[in-house]
């Protein structure tokens, strides 16, 4: 009899527990004695910040704030504690199936013009996809940050975002908000309508265009209930009604300053809740942005888009305007009055984003206004400010302990705490870098333009991850430079003189034992490129 | 597709310019040049003129024009001042040319992708340039629109717009629609159309798609006027590419056909009766000569390159006599550039139709001037040296159609965005730069 009540109580508990919460119950804290900065209050020169349960129970002046008998005392004189930051677009942890590629060679000749390829997945959902690893989420959490906007990269639609808590490595319990918003690019589909911009503009607009149609004819059958033919069931559009009808966020990444203008002109002809993401040519439309008032989620990388002015001076000017010109980007918006969040995004690795945004403040943007972008204002863009981006009672315990300013060169994140969840920092543990692969060598390279196909040869040397070596054609040999290879993920840029002129291009991809795949981006479009390397013996 | 072999399209993909970025000297758009030899084109030429320009408008020209206070006065003593010419035809200051992915895209609009910082704006400048209709490329029978720009270099793209122009739509026969998308381009698999008589059919399919899709919206705005209008009664679905079209045939949009052969250009002919649109221009089209008498009857220009010919097969039969012949034959005829190298010499091909053919100087330079302003719809505004037209001026060291003329300076709505002398100086300076650069490829 005992044994069956128990066995029942077991599993009752094993039951609500699965459903509810964690099994586990959070220890409560209470920091002791150190700085706060509420971001949203006046800062506290020595205070008190009681977590319980998840959530910040109380903060205040020492003295002032009564330490509940349960909790575990953190002695934190000397120390700062700030809200978690949080960055607005990521890609992080996403795990996409491989694309599919057409086989060379295997023309067809339809006798009838072919269907549109709808390739692209509104639907999609970031949620779906995520594989978090703790090595990630320690890097994160070194610098500061506690949550990240995630969001599906590839595709005009890429698909939906999801609003994580770095907490641990369960997608379940890391969701904050999902889905938050749908990502639009301005890209283009290889071989397949749209295959160019002004395609890709076209193709956003009937979307749209359906998007308004398909809602509106069901709302008229629904009023009617008879009397009209169903329309066909059509899962893309959707899955774009919540964004284009009921006005749910769009972010459109912008790579240049047309890139704002087409989505602002997308925003203002269908209405919509736009967010432009990247953007870090936004100084240079600061007036129509004003006028826009849409949110902003600024990249801090500062490399010149291709098509700019500045990239197209040529290798001095571009590196010039990279280092002077737009690391400036977000303190011109902050002068503007513009209100915008800083994020990651187009950046190699997390301490780029550190230096990064030490250069911003070093351009001139106010400290306090960096941690602003960085914490309460994605907060607000993303709709989640009543329980994150700042230090107060009944807000979700995000928040960070460092010896000194947030953005200081030599600060260091001691603990960091999510959703209440205690992650101290291994002091001076040497970074964890992916071990990069071995790609020195000799390498047969196709690069397929719109306009038709070039072979070129790759020769690569290496030395961790700094990549370096030439490319040569017929046209001649150029010098690869910025070769970073960060674990399987190859960037290099590439000066081309062909017949005395110059042209910039930039390449992107991944790396296999003997395969580099990826795209070579230049002021005249993507192109795609493949490498194979050529074994030693026929060298 | 643009007028080069393959190679040269992939090369082109790759090619940039090393560039100095001349920032316009904004006058605020005042400008008195003087003592210049004007040749206005239209009303004849002024040995030693002045032109005044205030608020960016030809207000002025004669001689010995005072310049009012605080204008800029620009000395063009013994050098030859023209109006800015004009490229009929060009597919610079785009990002993308050709939208691949189906054959007919009448819905995409090049206004959505001017690349206002392209180097070819400054190289078309460097060449007296002040107007560009910049279109979709060659590869669809049925393109997309083409937009008309100022070269204003350095100001943002919608800044560049000339509202006045005729919105056109591309169309292209032949060779280049035929053959686009062709395995061995790199295209993923053959597209429909693969022959002539496929290009034909497929515009003519889509022009009665337009055709029906005009009358269900017109069935469904008189059900809506009617008094008791079913419940039941929805409007047809918005198709922005079936829109596109019956705007061609509804007139708001005119047709500029990428052409070569005569045989192919008649038949586009036919098929514009039909349905009812307007050409207002034939592209290239080398056999132009052969059917000059429809082409006067028809009102249609044709827009060419002046000696170039044979680059393939469809271009085997021209001649460099034909831009001279079809003008004497009351043809309305301009030289292109296709692009962002000819641009920079369009004065040069003009010159070239006084020996091919024999045009008279003032015939040879309307080629790229007033004619190109005829067939862009903004001959009020541009094209000649009028007093009320836009002062979009290039100023020669010599008579524009010598051999041995170079552009000196070219002033948009009174702006000077091109100046030879400052920009020698600038190249100079970056050359001095440049010595202490490594060189690419170079040792360290």
């Amino acid at each position: 009899m005992e044994t069956s009540k128990k066995l029942t109580a077991l599993f009752i508990a094993l039951f609500v527990g699965a459903v509810l919460s964690p099994a586990e119950v959070l220890p409560t804290y209470a920091l002791v004695n150190c700085r706060i900065v509420p971001v949203t209050s006046p800062v506290i020169e020595k205070g008190v910040v009681i977590i319980r349960d998840g959530l910040i129970e109380s903060i205040g002046a020492i003295g002032k704030i009564k330490i509940p008998e349960d909790a575990e005392v953190i002695e934190a004189e000397g120390m700062t504690a700030f809200p978690g930051l949080i960055l607005a677009h990521t890609s992080l942890f996403l795990e996409l199936p491989k694309e599919e590629r057409p086989v060379p060679g295997e023309a067809r000749m339809p006798s009838e013009p072919q269907p549109e390829k709808k390739v692209q997945n509104p639907g999609l959902r970031a949620f779906n996809l995520l594989k978090p690893k703790k090595t990630t989420i320690d890097g994160y959490h070194r610098i500061g940050i506690t949550t990240v906007l995630v969001a599906p990269e590839a595709g005009i639609f890429a698909g939906q975002s999801v609003l994580l808590n770095l907490n641990g490595e369960k997608p379940e319990a890391m969701v904050v908000k999902n889905p938050v918003a749908l990502h639009i690019n301005f890209v283009t589909e290889r071989n397949s309508y749209p295959s160019s911009l002004m395609g890709t503009v076209a193709f956003l607009k009937q979307s749209f265009l359906d998007a308004e149609y398909y809602s509106s004819y069901q709302s008229h059958l629904a009023r009617l209930q008879k009397g009209m033919k169903r329309p066909e069931y059509n899962p893309f559009l959707e899955a774009i009604i919540p964004y284009v009808i009921e006005k749910k966020p769009i972010v459109f990444t912008c790579g240049n300053q047309e890139d704002i203008k087409r989505a602002l002109r997308l925003q203002d002809e269908f209405k919509l809740n736009a967010f432009l993401s990247g953007a870090n040519e936004a100084w240079r439309v600061a007036d129509l942005l004003k006028k826009a008032q849409v949110p902003l989620l600024v990249s801090l990388d500062f490399r010149p888009p291709l098509s700019s002015e500045y990239s197209q001076r040529g290798e001095e000017e571009r590196k010039k305007a990279e280092k002077d010109i737009y690391p400036a980007n977000p303190q011109a918006l902050s002068k503007a009055g513009l209100k915008f969040a800083l994020t990651s995004s187009g950046l190699i690795d997390p301490s780029s984003f550190q230096k990064n945004v030490r250069e911003a403040i070093k351009a001139g943007l106010p400290q306090e206004e960096a941690l602003k972008a960085l914490t309460i204002t994605p907060a607000q863009f993303l709709g989640v400010d009543s329980v994150l981006g700042s230090l107060e009672p009944g807000k979700i315990a995000n928040l960070i302990l460092a010896n000194g300013e947030i953005f200081g060169e030599k600060t260091e994140v001691e603990k960091v705490f999510v959703d209440g969840v205690l992650f101290p920092i291994e002091k001076k543990a040497a970074e964890a870098k992916p071990t990069a692969a071995d790609i020195a060598g000799t390498w047969k390279a196709t690069v397929r333009t719109p306009m038709g196909e070039m072979e070129m040869t790759m020769e690569l040397e290496q030395e961790g991850s700094q990549v370096k070596g030439f490319m040569s054609s017929q046209m001649g040999k150029w010098e690869i430079k910025d070769g970073i290879l960060s674990g399987a993920e190859l960037t290099f840029t590439l000066a081309a003189t062909i017949m005395g002129e110059t042209m910039e291009m930039a390449f992107s991809g991944k790396t296999e034992k003997d395969t580099i795949e990826g795209t070579i981006s230049s002021a005249m479009g993507n192109a795609e490129f493949r490498a194979t390397r050529i074994p030693k013996a026929m060298e | 597709m643009k007028e080069a072999d393959m190679n040269k399209k992939v090369l082109a993909f790759f090619l940039g310019t090393i560039i100095t970025i001349i920032p316009c000297f904004s006058a605020g758009g005042n400008l008195l040049i003087k003592n210049g030899t004007i040749l206005t084109v239209t009303k004849g030429s002024l040995p030693k003129g002045d032109i005044l320009i205030v608020g960016g408008v030809i207000r002025q020209i004669g001689e010995n024009i005072e310049a009012p206070e605080g204008v800029r006065v620009i000395d063009a003593s013994g050098k030859y001042v023209i109006p800015g010419i004009i490229d009929s035809h060009t597919h610079i200051a785009l990002s993308g040319t050709n939208e691949m992915g189906e054959a007919i895209t009448p819905e995409v609009n090049m206004s959505e992708v001017i690349q206002a910082e392209d180097l070819s704006i400054f190289t078309a400048l460097s060449g007296g340039v002040t107007m560009v209709h910049t279109m979709h490329g060659s590869g669809n029978p049925i393109g997309g629109q083409n937009i008309t720009l100022k070269m204003k270099w350095g100001r943002p793209a919608e800044e560049l717009i000339v509202p006045q122009a005729y919105k056109t739509l591309k169309f292209a026969l032949g060779e280049n629609p035929k053959q686009a998308s062709r395995p061995a381009f790199g295209g993923g698999s053959q597209r429909y159309p693969a022959s002539r008589m496929g290009v034909n059919a497929i515009i003519r399919k889509k022009l009665l798609e337009a055709k029906n899709y005009m009358l269900q919206w017109e069935r469904y705005l008189e059900a809506k006027k009617s008094k008791n209008p079913p419940k039941t009664l929805f409007p047809p679905r918005k198709d922005l590419r079936l829109e596109a079209l019956a705007e061609l045939l509804r007139g708001n949009l005119l047709a500029r056909c990428h052409s070569y052969r005569a045989d192919e250009s008649l038949e586009f002919i036919d098929l514009s009766k039909e349905f009812g649109f307007k050409i207002a221009c034939f592209e290239h089209i080398p056999e132009a000569f052969k059917i000059t008498r429809e082409l006067r009857r028809e009102g249609i220009g044709i827009s060419v390159f002046l000696d170039n010919w044979a680059y393939k097969v469809e271009a085997s039969e021209g001649i460099a006599y034909s831009a001279a012949y079809c003008t004497r034959n009351g043809v309305l005829v301009s030289i292109n550039s296709d692009g962002g190298e000819r641009i920079r010499r369009l004065f040069n091909d003009a010159g070239k139709a006084m020996k091919y053919g024999g045009l008279t100087e003032e015939e040879a330079l309307k080629l790229i001037t007033i004619n190109p302003a005829i067939q862009l719809g903004v001959e009020k505004i541009a094209g000649s040296l009028e007093v009320g037209k836009h002062g979009d001026v290039a100023v020669f060291n010599e008579h524009p159609l010598s051999a041995y003329t170079r552009c000196e300076m070219t002033i948009v709505e009174g702006d000077v965005y091109f100046d030879r002398n400052q920009y020698l100086k600038e190249r100079e300076d970056a050359e001095k730069r440049g010595k202490d650069m490594k060189k690419p490829g170079g040792e360290k």
